[in-house]
């Protein structure tokens, strides 16, 4: 099939424009620790997501507005998962003033 | 029995990480060191020992005859020439592996435990049934790896599968090793996955372009004087047997380091 010049400039274009998976780390180490928590501690991003809502829920339980993004990262240390939860929280009788 | 009998799995989990090249030439290299040793391939329908120890030749009967009666234990085993203390009780090549159970396997590994002082137990890749069977008779495990995240991965499912059927002890050997990748940091170091891991390090093994050569020859890399990871393989074998050897330099570092490594004495 003969293509016009238009339309090889476009698929150059999306060619070099393709979106990418974004890397789940950024080294083999701590890409490794991350593959090694999931399937030691059989979460998933499913998990995650339930386990990010409770924590906010909990946070407002304890008067904690959350003010910014929730991550949780699971880790592997020596055949232990430990995970880090980071929420930046403001107490609610400061969100009101 | 053999006061001192041990039967070891070697185990990986991921397929083509070196298991079998690790039990051709640590069997030999434990037969070298004056041991009664038996190398059983529990790979039922894919069999690679003989090939590796090119035994090819010599098969008549193996081990699923044993199991079915159609042969007796001794008869199966194939002795090698120039090591006699080194015997292969090979896998059947045109039966399955469904067709064995963990129980006849353990029957089989006990009678060897009668007349051998170690017998190797060369696992299929995978986690379903010829892994099973592979550790179902074992006392322990040694687990092969590389130094790369899918062998990773798939080693730490083993180790927790391993660890359920009461395997305790479980050691590791870190196979194609790539110091120059490694010092890049494209390649994970020993030190790396030996702490994910975390179970005892027993052997650092080279990449080595000899072990090509070796397989399609059918000596063991660890008869090629001139392999560093034949020298890795003698390493591991001569720590099974009990001594403390301390472990191979594999960076370039010093001319000195350079000249011990040639005269295998690092």
């Amino acid at each position: 099939m003969k293509r016009n010049r238009g339309e090889t400039e476009l698929t150059l274009f999306n060619m070099f424009n393709k979106e990418r998976e974004e890397p789940t780390a950024v080294t083999a180490d701590d890409r490794l620790s991350l593959v090694l928590s999931y399937q030691r501690s059989d979460i998933d991003e499913k998990k995650l997501k339930l386990f990010q809502t409770k924590l906010i829920e909990l946070c407002d339980d304890f008067g904690y507005d959350v003010v910014g993004q929730v991550t949780i990262v699971p880790q592997s240390k020596e055949r232990t998962t430990i995970i880090n939860a980071s929420i930046p929280v403001r107490p609610k009788s400061m969100s009101k003033d | 029995m053999s006061q001192r009998s041990v039967a070891i799995t070697i185990t990986s989990g991921k397929g083509g990480v070196g298991k079998s090249t690790t039990v051709a030439s640590v069997g030999l290299g434990l037969a070298q060191l004056g041991h009664r040793v038996c190398l059983v391939d529990t790979d039922i329908g894919l069999r690679k020992l003989d090939l590796m120890l090119g035994l090819e030749n010599r098969i008549v009967y193996d081990i699923v005859d044993v199991i079915e009666g159609v042969s007796k234990l001794r008869q199966s085993l194939v002795r090698h020439k120039e090591f006699p203390d080194l015997a292969l009780l090979p896998a059947a090549q045109t039966r399955y592996k469904e067709e064995v159970s963990p129980s006849q396997i353990k029957q089989v590994v006990n009678e060897l435990r009668k007349e051998f002082d170690f017998i190797l137990i060369d696992s299929p890749a995978g986690i379903e049934g010829g892994f099973r069977n592979a550790i179902a008779a074992a006392d322990r495990a040694i687990l092969v790896v590389n130094p790369e995240i899918p062998s990773v991965r798939d080693s730490d499912r083993v180790i927790g599968l391993l660890e359920s059927a009461n395997l305790d002890q479980i050691d590791l050997v870190v196979n194609r090793v790539q110091p120059d990748m490694v010092k890049d940091g494209d390649m994970l170091s020993v030190d790396r996955v030996k702490n994910h891991l975390a179970i005892n390090l027993l052997g650092v093994v080279p990449e080595d372009r000899r072990i090509i050569r070796s397989s399609n020859t059918g000596e063991p890399v660890i008869l090629d004087g001139k392999s560093y990871a034949g020298k890795a393989f003698s390493n591991i074998a001569r720590r099974l047997s009990g001594e403390d050897v301390p472990f191979l330099e594999l960076e370039e570092g010093t001319l000195i380091s350079r000249i011990k490594r040639l005269f295998h004495i690092a």
